[in-house]
């Protein structure tokens, strides 16, 4: 028995589990927040009977997923139409192993911690390679149901996705360039120069503004959401590729697509603002002390909260995308606009 | 640990092969394809080729399969129906073949692959080799020269498609008004193949008396 592998097994573990509580409370307060926000932009006030101005809304939620009757299609592929949502959901858990929380911390138990879950070398390629899979779950969704629409749904979405891939990967390419790893530890640990101001967007050997607008519209037509959101868009094909799913089945989904949302967040604030780098912390608390650890970790919640906010500010502002526009600013407008960031980043990081 | 790992991806992969080509049903297959890709992928990290691996799920698992999917969805391929063998002589003749190949690889294994010089086996957790800055650092000095094939060589077959799937189109001075509609000759006129010659219609029931000429 080799106490050092089980103690690292067992520390992991824990730290699973606190990130998978985290994210799904995070997860269901979102989906408050966006009832509340969407609410307030449209002129009225969202649900606020449950609990003190609507906070137990979301177990209330919780409560009618799960006593819901659960429905199956007679005709559709059984094996298929339980997997789809299964698929879903996993891809969209599994991103959030890679993501620094916070710096390196001396606790009393366990000596010197990094707050990330699993740390490797290829951590931003795996993140690609599991938002592929995620086209999975829809695709078989919405072929498992047996119907048209759902067809048409789970296709349209697809399609969508796997097109905002490529300039979703090739916008990455600049930070990758600038940092020279694919390690997020260490692409966030670079950005804490200039008393942790020092963030990619700005860095001085190759700004990444344009990256940075790039992968926001890319992770929104990634995720899903308005203006992108015809594939789940009511008045255009019921309800998409998850018409014919009830009860437990849609609540996975509709979590995979706020997990998702969340990671596309993740990823931003690591990548682009600088992770969990609080301005004036480092000299202000010293590095390694918990306060330090807590202030960050605080800091790349309020840096997340700002993403999920702007998403739901845009669901309540903008008009959705036809189709072929969809596509046409897909192909023709954001790849050519991408590669050419990676080819200025790559020049101004050369003469810099 | 490593043992572990190994028998239970390695026993996936071959699962989902053997499930891959004994299913009826061709969504089932490539779903269990891409069950493989996956297990295989993972074998590459217990190889020490992290970068190979994220690559392998990225591309294959992520990218051809997603249009495979596409393919069987759309083109609504039926599940093939059971149906009695015709030629039963095939089956002991596929099981002599296989015991033979078997017995080959058996043999060369035994026999020639213990006096080959095999490099050691890497440590996954310390090993330089499969770390995208060596796979690159070698990308871009010493195997420049495939690299740049291997680009040359993807251009080549996305302009073969891209002509392959061409057809007639109207020329870009094309007249289009609402209520009308433009027909090329080929639409029209069925001896004329290929021809994109535009032909104007300018209200609808002038566009079904051309077309209603082609029918007639």
């Amino acid at each position: 028995m080799d106490w050092n592998v089980i103690g690292d097994i067992a520390l992991r573990l824990l730290a699973i589990t606190i990130a998978f509580t985290g994210v799904l409370m995070i997860v269901a307060y979102t989906v408050l927040a966006e009832r509340r926000v969407l609410a307030f932009i449209q002129g009225r006030l969202g649900p606020n009977r449950v609990g003190p101005g609507g906070l137990l809304q979301p177990f209330a939620d919780l409560l009618k997923f799960i006593l819901k009757e659960d429905i199956v299609p007679d005709k559709s592929t059984r094996f298929v139409y339980f997997l789809a949502p299964v698929v879903a959901i996993m891809t969209a858990l599994m991103t959030m192993i890679v993501y620094p929380f916070g710096p390196n911390v001396t606790l009393p138990w366990f000596g010197d911690t990094q707050l990330v879950i699993a740390r490797f070398d290829v951590a931003l390629l795996y993140v690609l390679g599991i938002t592929s899979i995620g086209v999975y779950g829809i695709a078989l969704a919405g072929w498992s149901s047996n119907n048209k629409y759902s067809l048409m749904g789970g296709l349209r979405a697809s399609a969508q996705l796997i097109s905002y891939e490529l300039s979703l990967g090739l916008s990455l390419v600049g930070v990758i360039l600038l940092s020279g790893t694919l390690d997020l530890y260490n692409i966030v640990e670079q950005q804490s120069g200039w008393h942790g101001m020092r963030w990619n967007i700005i860095r001085p050997e190759g700004p990444q503004i344009i990256g940075f607008i790039i992968y926001l519209i890319s992770a929104i037509a990634e995720t899903n959401r308005v203006p992108f959101d015809l594939p789940e868009a009511e008045t255009e094909l019921v309800a998409g590729f998850h018409t014919e799913y009830s009860a437990m089945k849609f609540a996975l989904f509709f979590m995979a697509e706020y997990v998702n949302m969340l990671t596309v967040s993740m990823l931003a604030t690591t990548l682009f603002l600088g992770g969990w780098n609080v301005p004036f912390a480092a000299d202000i608390f010293g590095q390694g002390t918990f306060l330090f650890a807590l202030v960050s970790v605080v800091g790349f919640l309020l840096k997340l909260i700002f993403f999920l906010f702007l998403y739901i500010w845009l669901r309540g502002t903008l008009p959705r995308f036809r189709f072929d526009q969809l596509m046409n600013f897909g192909w023709k407008f954001l790849l050519p606009v991408a590669i050419l960031n990676i080819i200025i980043t790559a020049t101004w990081a050369y003469f810099w | 640990m490593t043992a572990i790992l190994f028998i239970l991806f390695a026993g996936l992969a071959v699962g989902c092969a053997v499930a891959m080509v004994a299913q009826r049903n061709p969504l089932y297959s490539a779903i269990s394809l891409i069950g493989v890709f996956i297990s295989l992928a993972s074998l590459y990290v217990m190889l020490a080729a992290p970068f190979i691996a994220a690559v392998q799920v990225i591309v294959y698992a992520g990218a051809i399969m997603v249009l495979v999917v596409f393919v069987i969805m759309l083109l609504n391929v039926e599940e093939e129906a059971r149906r009695r063998l015709r030629l039963r002589f095939l089956i002991p003749s596929a099981i002599l073949l296989a015991a033979v190949l078997i017995a080959q690889a058996a043999f060369v294994i035994y026999f020639v692959g213990t006096t080959l010089p095999t490099p050691p086996p890497q440590d996954p957790s310390t090993s330089e080799v499969g770390l995208t800055a060596s796979i690159g650092t070698g990308l871009f000095t010493q195997y420049l020269l495939p690299f740049e094939i291997t680009s040359v060589l993807l251009l080549m077959a996305i302009v073969g498609a891209m002509t392959l799937a061409r057809r007639a189109t109207l020329p870009p001075d094309a007249l289009a008004v609402p209520g009308s509609a433009v027909l090329t000759k080929s639409i029209v006129d069925p001896d004329a193949v290929g021809d994109a010659t535009p032909v104007v219609a300018r209200t609808t029931a002038e566009s079904e008396e051309l077309l209603r000429r082609d029918e007639g």
